[in-house]
């Protein structure tokens, strides 16, 4: 077993978030064993470092667009690193729960997951802490530790840099459903100007239902009234691309895999997910097809 | 088969551009941007071959997804995964957003929203119509993660997530 019991080395690192705040605390001061009355006590201890650093990790995944075999996998891979002998993790859409075991020990905590979304760099920053990890090679602190930091500094690209770009996709979106040149350029903007709403709206903590509804209709009547004012002959098709940024595909794809990799309560989960967003965004497209005038 | 050359290379161009931006909004690196693209451009270009064959959108949806599966898979090759790491699925999946039918996912949602007016014009019609769109959406996305994720179950190991 890598993690040593009684390790009270561990650095003593600002985290960011409140959770994380909650599991480095719990990280600190862990008693030297020869000095504990109790043994028990100090080994529920360590498995409860061990759970949070593991929830953490999964947490995190759930939360950047990892689908559940991966968080999974990865969860039990950190617990292992770190000494558990079982792990079983229960994943639902918006907590996971982990049951650990070691020895004659037992311990279950649970952990609340936000709203998900994707964020490749991120993920893959925690997959490879989880590689390292697995090896054995470090302390329940440490894994919060780097944690903290990887949330703190991995990069993310100008708002405007994406909201450009996604203008871009929703145009070329639109190429592949049949827009004509004329309003190749109202979509773009359209689309860039949606995801710069949306980023806001994001940021401020709207409901991300009550974003879809409202970006789309933004979107969608600046992309309609756009191409009618650049006398495109495609009105109808350029006010649905203009929202095609508000397509749920990630969650679609991993609410397939989750039912194929037997988790189909997450999975069904995704899925209505993403029906429900799809209803949202038809309704603020249609209210923008009322004002357009476009036939719908 | 008629393979309209100009054709083709409009769709693999935009659907470079459309997954590029799709890779931009899920935080990216610049580095496996033009991965991204080859990956959309790989899969409207199978899309745009076998719909020019006579297939219908949801097989070659899935021929496709098969495609652009088996490409992420070859990413794990030693000489590239120096490269791309562990980003060939993630890729993958990117590279088939594009081909997520949204237009007709709007379609069928307008589709009910009319059928559901007092007095519906050519209300059969128009159920038929709805109907099929729902089905198009459902089928398509069935075949896009089907054919990612046999793709992906073929080689796997139990940590080849990592």
């Amino acid at each position: 077993m890598a993690y040593r019991r009684g390790n009270d080395d561990s650095p003593s690192v600002k985290v960011v978030t409140q959770s994380g705040q909650a599991m480095m605390k719990d990280c600190m001061n862990i008693p030297d064993p020869k000095n504990t009355p109790n043994p028990v006590v100090l080994n529920h201890r360590e498995l409860e470092q061990v759970a949070g650093a593991a929830l953490l990790v999964a947490h995190r995944l759930m939360e950047t667009g990892s689908r559940a075999e991966v968080v999974h996998e990865s969860c039990s891979l950190v617990a292992r690193g770190l000494g558990c002998e079982h792990v079983n993790l229960r994943s639902g859409y918006a907590s996971l729960e982990i049951t650990l075991d070691s020895g004659m020990n037992t311990i279950t905590r649970m952990i609340e997951v936000g709203t998900l979304g994707v964020n490749y760099r991120l993920n893959h920053a925690i997959r490879d802490l989880v590689r390292r990890f697995r090896e054995g090679s470090g302390t329940p602190a440490a894994a919060v530790a780097e944690m903290t930091r990887l949330e703190r500094d991995t990069p993310r690209q100008p708002p405007w840099v994406v909201a450009l770009w996604v203008g871009i996709a929703c145009a070329s979106f639109g190429r592949l459903l049949g827009i004509d040149w004329a309003a190749f350029i109202p979509v773009l903007t359209a689309g860039a100007v949606g995801q710069a709403g949306r980023h806001l709206l994001v940021r401020r903590g709207t409901n991300v239902f009550v974003v879809a509804a409202g970006i789309a209709f933004l979107s969608s009547t600046l992309g309609g009234l756009g191409a009618r004012w650049a006398a495109s002959t495609t009105v109808n098709l350029a006010m649905n691309a203009s929202v095609l940024l508000l397509v749920p595909g990630v969650p679609a794809v991993n609410a397939q895999s989750d039912i194929m990799e037997g988790h189909p309560e997450l999975g069904g989960a995704r899925a209505i997910f993403v029906i429900m967003l799809l209803m949202f965004i038809a309704i603020g497209v249609l209210i923008a097809h009322g004002i357009v005038g476009a036939p719908s | 088969m008629n393979v309209d050359l100009l054709h083709l290379l409009h769709q693999a161009v935009f659907g470079a551009l459309a997954a590029s931006g799709f890779g931009m909004l899920f935080n990216f690196g610049w580095r496996e941007l033009p991965g991204c693209a080859a990956s959309g451009a790989l899969a409207l270009t199978t899309r745009t071959l076998g719909l020019d064959a006579g297939w219908t959108l949801e097989a070659a949806s899935f021929a496709a997804a098969v495609a652009v599966g088996c490409g992420a898979q070859l990413l794990h090759a030693p000489l590239l995964h120096t490269r791309f790491g562990t980003a060939g699925n993630a890729l993958a999946v990117a590279g088939c957003i594009p081909m997520v039918p949204g237009s007709f996912a709007a379609q069928a949602i307008f589709g009910l929203i009319a059928l559901t007016a007092q007095h519906p014009q050519n209300a059969g019609t128009m159920l038929v119509t709805t109907m099929e769109s729902m089905l198009r959406v459902v089928f398509t996305i069935a075949a896009l993660g089907t054919g990612l994720s046999i793709t992906a179950h073929i080689r796997r190991r139990r940590d080849s997530f990592l």
